[in-house]
């Protein structure tokens, strides 16, 4: 049976799943440069070989993501936005709120109980409360963004970010590191700076449970934390959230495979 | 009477001294370097030393700029609006709206015949707009800051941002050179993404001539050709224009000074708020 390829280009990292009959089967991450003719076909190629399956068995491909127009193997290109709603809605079937925090933008997806979506906000304007903003601020630092998760989990006392600009946080981070603040401390107050970001963004679509977080900075633990105190909602991780739209893409296209063969 | 205006900025602490408050004298510039009071005192010392000036016989000092209250030595402080428009006025009387472009904030203030402000509107909340972002992009794109300009005046076609972010701008601009744009059409573009964000603030308070740009970007005649381009207007830009808000600050502790030698105040602790109405007419 052919599989459905979900393929979610990224501003920093493509991720691509394989599909078959709503099970994973294969996928692969790898990051993005400028040719993202070139970095698709790789991650396509990547998750096949995860499933030891090869390009005659691929059913339907479906792309997502901000570079979703430069898949040229791509028969369909869907929103990222239906795409992280259908994907949450899969790992979870109560979610009702999706955060999506990505490395550069940021949404929040109100989704009714088929997984549709209803209401969303975003800022893709501005690196402020992104992935992005934590890369800078963890090179800042001098540590890699991979472990600053585990790390601000120690903070006992965290300190107050003010800045909302990326430019001046990092100026903020210097300075506290110059006045002897602890990196986890520093950490903490960053994480808490980008959950009260999210915060604002998600009072403007409706809070409600469940609520699923999504995107490559789900996977700090961390921001997931500071996310869920800030809410006062227990917040929904899955170890694939970062697949999270390459997975609701590849829904997508199972259903058109079936749908079509049928 | 000697009068000294401070302006303690986040990129650099300004300095000058006005005798009889109409007489620039001199100014003086030194890196803030994350010690607004340091570099302050640094100012203040090379000013009086080239101006051989005797103990006593600088007899005000007034600060604005973010780090207006980190300066002990001071005897009135005063906000950056208010200085930088006095400022503006004094090296062209014909200003009616001014454009300050600092190192970490921006605003546009409109002013009277008198320099006194009318509106004003500031961006501190983000470093798109600022000085800040051209030194970014100074570093990354490894062009010297003073050379950034001139090269940007060369620029056949100029490459405009769409982000209106300065890290988001940095990915743009990079993918720019990679895809081969000519470095002075990316340069100017730069400029006008600067000039953009200054025309929002500029259209808030109301555009009218005389235009004048003040703070560090005065000697970038590019980001001049871009504000005009933008405004549709002519932009004064003046040699001493990084001053501006210090030259405001000496003239504001001149009117102080001379208000408190004829006893028309009290000796209350002065604030900015005092000043408005001391240094208004």
């Amino acid at each position: 049976m052919k599989v459905a390829v979900g393929m979610d280009i990224g501003s920093t990292t493509a991720k691509c799943v394989l599909l078959r009959e709503g099970e994973i089967i294969g996928r692969s991450l790898n990051p993005v440069g400028v040719d993202i003719v070139r970095d698709a076909d790789r991650a396509l190629q990547l998750a096949l070989q995860d499933a030891h399956l090869d390009r005659g068995d691929v059913g339907f491909t479906t792309g997502t993501g901000y570079g979703r127009f430069k898949i040229q193997f791509g028969q369909l290109a869907v929103t990222e936005i239906s795409c992280h709603a259908r994907g949450a809605h899969f790992l979870f079937p109560k979610t009702r709120l999706v955060v999506d925090i990505g490395g550069q933008d940021t949404k929040a997806i109100r989704v009714n109980e088929r997984g549709e979506v209803v209401d969303f906000a975003m800022n893709d304007k501005c690196a402020a409360g992104t992935g992005r903003f934590l890369d800078v601020c963890a090179g800042a630092l001098g540590l890699d963004v991979a472990d600053i998760g585990p790390l601000s989990l120690n903070s006992r006392h965290p300190v107050r970010v003010t800045s909302t600009c990326t430019v001046f946080a990092e100026s903020e981070v210097t300075s506290y590191v110059s006045r002897g603040k602890e990196p986890q401390d520093i950490l903490a107050g960053l994480h808490a700076s980008i959950a009260n970001r999210s915060l604002s963004l998600l009072q403007r679509v409706g809070i409600e449970p469940e609520v699923t977080f999504t995107g490559g900075v789900s996977r700090n633990e961390g921001m997931v934390r500071a996310l869920s105190q800030r809410l006062g909602l227990p917040v929904n991780v899955s170890p694939l959230s970062q697949y999270m739209g390459a997975i609701g893409a590849a829904l997508v296209g199972e259903e058109r495979l079936h749908g079509g063969a049928s | 009477m000697i009068t000294c205006g401070l302006d303690l900025g986040s990129g650099s602490v300004k300095g000058a001294l006005l005798e009889g408050g109409t007489k620039l004298l001199r100014t003086a510039a030194v890196p803030t370097r994350g010690n607004a009071a340091n570099a302050g005192q640094q100012v203040l010392e090379r000013l009086t030393e080239e101006e051989n000036l005797l103990p006593g016989e600088l007899q005000y000092v007034c600060t604005t700029g973010f780090g207006r209250y980190m300066f002990p030595a001071r005897q009135l402080q005063v906000s950056d609006i208010t200085s930088s428009a006095r400022g503006a006025h004094f090296l062209h009387p014909a200003t009616r709206h001014v454009v300050d472009i600092g190192a970490q904030s921006s605003r546009a203030i409109s002013i009277t015949e008198t320099g006194r402000v009318v509106k004003f509107k500031m961006n501190e909340k983000c470093a798109a707009g600022a000085g800040r972002f051209v030194e970014r992009c100074s570093k990354y794109l490894q062009v010297p800051l003073e050379e950034m300009s001139g090269k940007a005046l060369h620029s056949q076609q100029p490459k405009l941002i769409s982000s209106v972010c300065a890290v988001l701008a940095e990915t743009e601009i990079i993918n720019n050179v990679a895809e081969g744009v000519p470095l002075p059409d990316i340069l100017m573009g730069i400029y006008l993404s600067l000039a953009q964000r200054a025309q929002a603030l500029m259209r808030y308070v109301g555009l009218q001539p005389d235009v004048t740009l003040v703070g560090g970007l005065v000697h970038s005649p590019a980001m001049v050709k871009a504000l005009e381009g933008t405004a549709k207007l002519p932009v004064h830009a003046d040699e001493q224009g990084h001053f501006a808000a210090a030259i405001g600050a000496a003239l504001l502790g001149y009117q102080r000074a001379q208000k408190l030698a004829s006893g028309a105040t009290s000796s209350s602790t002065p604030t900015d708020a005092a000043l408005v109405s001391s240094g208004g007419a």
